[in-house]
């Protein structure tokens, strides 16, 4: 063998092994810097895993997945991000965001391009409502977690405390960005539906320092279960003033946020025992009700070397091995493949790590995503509903 | 009727709180005529110290008030002597304005860079046990804030009537350059002033840090309502703060139930303009004194 043909080998078999690295590219579009990169990045890792368990299974459509990371540090970059990942690099879509605004900045780019676009985390409502053709949305939204709150009222609170839910005076505050107002207007919404006696909906600005007004107006109304969408700050604040005046509604159900962290929990000690919280799946879940979750750890620690930092890295993971395994199933990379392959996706609630399933209904919106009903119990947030997903019994009443 | 009194006590202890934040920014105001946009953040700074000592060496978040209130007063003496100062000969005096409102921001993320988003807990030590005041329930913290605050007044009130230094700094802020020909160091007054100010602050924030939980963004509040306190008392008028801070605690906590939480804010603002439209002087305020302008 001369040299000639040595090197042509090594260049073609080279060659050869790097466009089966490279066949089908997908962007991975998250604020990797600035403010929001830790959960960003956090979300990426889950997208970053459903890959590698993928093109690890022999890829989609018998070719590997490569991953094109695009920074969106802010709107502005977000948009030029996804500019430049559809012209230049050639993705066949684009998955995201976890930022809301973010999102809906960069889906209006795809769409003029014709890319599909899935988002995996962001949860304003207007991601979906705006009817965008390409646009898909794998996670739950403030509906979700508004629609939520509500039913575990139906089906777990009334009956526990042993009344009729109409009988329950319920009181809805809210932090006033708009995160806080849209969950509240769900949940007014809906628990008019279900013929709820909601007396009062009241925001408030999340940087208050005083919430003793607000208290005492739902003591006065005689309010006994309470539901706070809110951050950290206004959480801590409610749970503490709420204790000083003597107020102690039957229940109080946190919409994410503040209510899902350690630290909080930390801040008002033993007020937090048997507060109620809607949010993401966490991971004090049944793991029969969402298989895949025990593996999905495993690979996060080999990966990373550490735990999960939140519960975004597995909504993300879901959301991209959905998407991904229905593209698959599918036929070619064409952007109207993608959208009929994804469509066609049918998985049923308590098959993903995650718990739900997903389908894509009106608007392109997963109609399965739904968010877990958890509750503080002896300092830790273990899931209590619904109950193929409880890890701890729902504890109510006396 | 229990309800409306308990709604007046927790105004009045909000307004003390107000008050503790309000006195060390008139102070600052009246006499050195810088608006401090950074006050907030002197809070934020204050807060965390309080609770890193106190749990640092497991002592009452109080007692870090020797500690911390000097600090902060370091840290004002060096905000005036390295930010102000050297702008105080700028042509058009907003630019001290604008420093302090750069100052601001890279305080508040100074801090989200090393404490993270996350909430801070300073340990409460049993101020946030409460005393009944017959059908009213106050908390012992906040209490004591209140009486810290009418301390910090009357103290700040005699300091300035009785003692030479007290003298000098009302002399300065009268009429700066007659100060100078009497003889008074009036870059060191300013100094002094700033730090001063700052270390009102920093007292504030060891009596507050146990009632809040500490974050980057706890002084933006803080300092916005502080300024309309400021305002309604006449700027740089220390009882004008107090007294200030006492309508705005009470307006805040009687619009928060009977208006509506939501618009306790537009109530506190609207009257923040409605003073600056009619009475722009404010309650306690004189005339105000521009001598500074001249060199």
């Amino acid at each position: 063998m001369t040299l000639k043909t040595l090197l042509t080998a090594t260049a073609v078999s080279a060659l050869v092994a790097g466009a089966a690295q490279a066949d089908v590219k997908f962007g991975a579009l998250y604020p990797f810097s600035g403010g929001l990169a830790l959960l960003g990045e956090e979300s990426f890792r889950g997208v970053e895993l459903a890959v590698d368990e993928i093109n690890a299974a022999g890829g989609i459509q018998g070719e590997q997945i490569e991953l094109v990371r695009g920074d969106a540090v802010d709107n502005n970059q977000a948009i030029g991000e996804a500019r430049r990942l559809i012209s230049r690099e050639d993705v066949k879509a684009i998955l995201g965001t976890y930022s809301s605004s973010r999102s809906i900045a960069a889906s209006q780019v795809a769409e003029l391009s014709g890319i599909p676009y899935f988002e995996l985390g962001a949860v304003a409502d207007e991601v979906t409502g705006r009817d965008l053709q390409y646009l898909f949305r794998t996670n739950p939204t403030a509906e979700t977690m508004g629609i939520m709150t509500i039913d575990m009222i139906l089906d777990e609170i009334a009956p526990g405390l042993g009344v009729e839910a109409s009988d329950l005076v319920i009181g809805v505050i809210h932090e006033d960005s708009a995160y806080g107002t849209s969950v509240a207007g769900h949940q007014e919404e809906y628990g008019a539906e279900k013929g709820l006696n909601i007396v009062t909906v009241q925001g408030y600005p999340s940087s208050t320092v005083d919430m003793s007004s607000l208290v005492l107006d739902l003591k006065d109304r005689g309010v006994n279960i309470v539901l706070q969408t809110s951050y950290q700050n206004d959480s801590v604040l409610f749970l503490n003033q709420s204790a000083e005046a003597g107020f102690e509604p039957d229940a109080i159900i946190g919409g994410g946020g503040g209510y899902s962290l350690t630290a909080t929990e930390e801040a008002v000690g033993a007020l937090m025992e048997g507060v109620l919280d809607v949010d993401f799946t966490q991971y004090a879940v049944n793991t029969e009700f969402t298989p895949g979750l025990e593996d999905f750890l495993v690979a996060y620690q080999n990966k990373y070397g550490e735990e999960p930092r939140s519960g975004h890295s597995l909504n993300n993971y879901v959301g991209a091995m959905a998407v991904l395994e229905g593209i698959g199933a599918g036929e070619g990379f064409e952007p109207d493949q993608i959208v009929a392959a994804v469509k066609a996706i049918d998985i049923p609630a308590g098959e993903t790590a995650a718990g739900y399933g997903v389908h894509f209904g009106d608007q392109n919106q997963n109609d399965r995503a739904m968010m877990m009903g958890m509750q503080w119990q002896g300092g830790k947030l273990v899931t209590v509903y619904p109950r193929d997903a409880a890890v701890a019994e729902f504890q109510i009443g006396d | 009727m229990d309800t409306f009194l308990q709604i007046v006590a927790n105004g009045l202890m909000l307004g003390g709180l107000f008050a503790i934040v309000a006195v060390g920014l008139t102070l600052i105001f009246g006499i050195v005529k810088v608006i401090n946009f950074a006050h907030g953040e002197f809070l934020m700074v204050g807060m965390y110290l309080t609770f890193l000592l106190s749990t640092g060496m497991d002592v009452h978040p109080y007692l870090t008030a020797a500690a911390v209130a000097p600090a902060l007063f370091v840290l004002g003496a060096l905000t005036q002597r390295l930010l102000i100062q050297p702008l105080m000969s700028a042509r058009d005096e907003h630019v001290q304005i604008f420093a302090t409102v750069g100052l601001s921001t890279a305080l508040m993320n100074l801090a989200l860079l090393v404490f993270g988003a996350d909430i801070a807990n300073t340990p409460a030590h049993g101020v946030r046990s409460q005393v009944m005041l017959g059908e009213v329930r106050i908390l012992t913290g906040q209490l004591w804030v209140f009486g810290a605050a009418i301390l910090l007044v009357i103290g700040l009130q005699l300091f300035m009537k009785k003692t030479r230094t007290g003298r000098a700094i009302r002399a300065t802020a009268q009429n700066r350059a007659a100060a100078r020909l009497m003889g008074i160091n009036d870059k060191f007054i300013y100094i002094l002033t700033f730090g001063l100010g700052a270390a009102c602050v920093g007292l504030g924030s060891s009596l507050i840090a146990p009632l809040y939980p500490t974050s980057p963004t706890i002084g933006t509040y803080f300092v916005l309502i502080a300024f309309v306190c400021v305002v309604l008392g006449g700027l740089g008028s220390i009882p004008g703060a107090f007294f200030g801070a006492l309508v705005i605690g009470l307006v805040d906590a009687l619009s928060g139930f009977y208006i509506g939480s939501d618009l306790r804010e537009a109530v506190v603002f609207t009257i923040f303009l409605l003073i600056l439209i009619l009475k722009p002087s404010g309650l306690f305020g004189t005339r105000m004194n521009l001598s500074h302008v001249s060199p």
